[in-house]
C-alpha cells in the first residue's frame, strides 16, 4: 500500500475498508478449502455441511466488495495506483467467489463420497492437493496486501506444482476405473473435486497477476507455464 | 499481449506545433520555471497539470508572451512555434498574439455588442476588406464557438449582458476570429457551471481539428476528459509529460501519482 497518505483521509478510509474485506474473504475461503478437504478424508458429513453454510457469507462479501468498489469509482474517481486498486479488488472478489464456490462443491460431494468405499488414499492425496491450494491463495493475498511482485511472481511458479498432483491424481482415477467399474461413481466425484482444486490454484495464480498489475500498472509479458497435462492424456494413462 | 492493449488516444497529428527548450523563468528573485523542455503538437489538446504555484500558468503565458508585460520577468531558453524563435527581437508580440489566442479563466468581454467583441481582432489586424466579410468571420467565429444560435438575434446587445458560459463562449468566438494557430486556454472552465463547462469541453475537442490547443486546468477530470497529452508540473519543473491515459492509469513519477491521487496539493 502507498505510505503517503491522501489529503482527504476518508479517501483512505473507504480504500483500507475494502482492502480489509477481501482479506476477511480470503480468510473465510482458505479457510472452506482446508475444512472441506478435511470433512472428504475423514468422512464428516457434520463438517461438510457447515462448509456448504458457510459459503454464503462469502459471496455476500463480494457483492458488498463490489458495491464499495463502484461507490468509490462514482465518488472518488480514482487515478492511477487508487484506480488499480478499485479494478483489481473486483477481480479478486470474484476469483474468492469462485474458489469458495468449488470449496462448496467439494463439501457437497463429500456428503455423497461419505457413504461409498473410498478408493485408497485418494482422499488424503486430494487434502495434500487441497493444503497445497490454500497456501498458494494465503500467499497470492498476502502478496496482494503487502504489493510484493515477488511473492506473486512466486505463486505463478508454484501452480504448477498442484497441475502436477492434479495429473498424477487423473491417472490414479483412470487406473481404479479401469480395474473396476463400480469405482466409476466414486471416481467421477473424486475427479470433479481434484479439476476444481486444480481450479482454484488458477485462481490464485489470477490473483497473483493482479498484483502484479497492481503494481507494475501492466499484467506479466512472459507466458505461465501451463502444468495441467490432462487435456491431451488417453485411455492408458499415455499422452 | 501489446496489441490488445487499448490504443492511445487518437492525435491527428504528431508534428509538433510549439518546441520549447530549456526554458527558464524569473519575477525579479523568484525562478519561476526550471529548464522547461517540451514539444506540443499541433491539432492536439495539451493540458498542463499542477498545484498552485508550479509555473503552469507562467509557462502558457510565455507561449504568447504575456509575460512581457510583467516587470521583472526574464524567460530564458528558447520557445518556436513552427521553428520561428518568438523571442526573437524582430517578432511583433502583437501580431505573434493573433496568432495565439488566449482564453482567460474569468470571462472577460469588451464592454461592447456580441458582434464587435469578435469583430474587434479582425478589425485591427486588417484581416477583412469590406463589411461583408467582417459579418463572415463574425457568424463562422460564433458558430465554431458554438454560441451562435443564442446570439444572432442579439448581435447588436452588450456582450456583458450574456450568461457567464455565454460570455465565455464569446471570449472563444473572439479568440479564434483572427485564426489563430494556437489557442491557449488558463481555466476557461473554473468560473463557469457544470453545463457551461460540458459545452465549453465539447468546444474544445471541436476546435482540436483546427488549431493547437493548451489548457492550464485545475480540474484533473477535465484534463482527463478533454486532453491527449498531459504535462505535469511541480516546484518550477516539468515533472512529467505524456499521452493523457498513461498520466491518469500508469504515471511513471511518483510526484505525478502522488499528485494525481490526492496526495500532495
Amino acid at each position: 500500500m502507498q505510505s503517503e497518505k491522501h489529503i482527504a483521509s476518508a479517501f483512505d478510509r473507504d480504500l483500507e475498508a475494502i482492502q480489509a474485506m477481501i482479506m476477511k474473504m480470503g480468510g473465510l475461503v482458505e479457510a472452506a478449502i482446508l475444512d472441506a478437504a478435511q470433512a472428504l478424508e475423514s468422512r464428516d458429513e457434520e463438517l461438510a455441511e457447515r462448509v456448504r453454510a458457510a459459503d454464503k457469507a462469502v459471496d455476500a462479501l463480494e457483492d458488498q466488495i463490489n458495491t464499495e468498489a463502484a461507490r468509490l469509482i462514482a465518488l472518488r474517481s480514482p487515478t492511477a495506483g487508487d484506480l488499480r486498486t478499485a479494478l483489481t479488488v473486483m477481480k479478486i472478489a470474484a476469483s474468492l467467489e469462485r474458489c469458495g464456490d468449488y470449496a462448496k462443491n467439494l463439501a457437497k460431494r463429500s456428503t455423497v463420497l461419505a457413504h461409498m468405499s473410498p478408493i485408497g488414499d485418494t482422499a488424503g492425496g486430494i487434502r495434500r492437493m487441497a493444503k497445497a491450494v490454500e497456501l498458494l491463495l494465503k500467499d497470492a493475498l498476502d502478496a496482494y496486501i503487502h504489493r510484493d511482485v515477488e511473492l506473486a511472481e512466486d505463486v505463478r511458479r508454484r501452480d504448477r506444482e498442484v497441475d502436477q498432483m492434479y495429473n498424477s491424481l487423473f491417472r490414479v482415477f483412470l487406473t481404479h476405473m479401469l480395474e473396476d467399474p463400480r469405482n466409476i461413481t466414486a471416481c467421477m466425484h473424486l475427479h470433479f473435486i481434484a479439476k476444481n482444486i486444480e481450479r482454484m490454484g488458477d485462481h490464485a495464480t489470477g490473483i497473483a497477476e493482479q498484483v502484479i498489475y497492481l503494481v507494475n500498472g501492466a499484467m506479466p509479458e512472459d507466458p505461465r507455464v501451463k502444468g495441467d497435462i490432462t487435456s491431451v492424456t488417453l485411455l492408458d494413462g499415455s499422452q | 499481449m501489446n496489441d490488445m492493449r487499448i490504443a492511445e488516444r487518437v492525435v491527428d497529428s504528431m508534428e509538433s506545433k510549439i518546441t520549447a527548450r530549456g526554458v527558464q523563468v524569473f519575477y525579479g528573485q523568484n525562478h519561476a520555471l526550471k529548464d522547461v523542455d517540451v514539444d506540443i503538437l499541433d491539432k492536439t489538446v495539451t493540458a498542463f497539470i499542477g498545484p498552485s504555484g508550479c509555473g503552469k500558468s507562467t509557462f502558457l503565458r510565455c507561449l504568447n508572451r504575456m509575460n512581457d508585460t510583467i516587470d521583472g520577468c526574464v524567460v530564458k531558453g528558447s520557445i518556436k512555434i513552427d521553428s520561428e524563435d518568438i523571442y526573437d527581437p524582430k517578432v511583433d508580440p502583437v501580431q505573434l498574439r493573433a496568432k495565439v489566442g488566449m482564453v482567460f479563466q474569468k470571462p472577460n468581454p469588451f464592454p461592447k455588442s456580441i458582434y464587435d467583441n469578435v469583430a474587434y481582432g479582425p478589425k485591427i489586424h486588417g484581416l477583412t476588406r469590406n463589411k461583408a466579410e467582417l459579418d463572415e468571420v463574425v457568424e463562422t467565429s460564433l458558430r465554431r464557438a458554438a454560441l451562435w444560435n443564442e446570439a444572432k438575434d442579439r448581435l447588436k446587445s452588450p456582450g456583458t449582458g450574456l450568461s457567464g458560459g455565454q460570455q465565455q463562449r464569446l471570449c472563444i468566438a473572439r479568440a479564434i476570429a483572427t485564426s489563430p494557430e494556437v489557442l491557449l486556454m488558463d481555466e476557461p472552465c473554473s468560473a463557469l457551471d457544470p453545463i457551461a463547462t460540458a459545452q465549453i469541453e465539447e468546444l474544445i475537442d471541436e476546435l482540436r481539428s483546427q488549431f493547437s490547443v493548451v489548457i492550464v486546468t485545475h480540474s484533473m477530470q477535465q484534463a482527463a476528459r478533454v486532453s491527449q497529452r498531459t504535462a505535469f508540473f511541480h516546484l518550477g519543473y516539468l515533472v512529467e509529460f505524456g499521452e493523457t491515459g498513461q498520466i491518469f492509469t500508469n504515471p511513471k513519477d511518483p510526484r505525478t501519482e502522488s499528485y494525481i491521487t490526492g496526495r500532495i496539493g
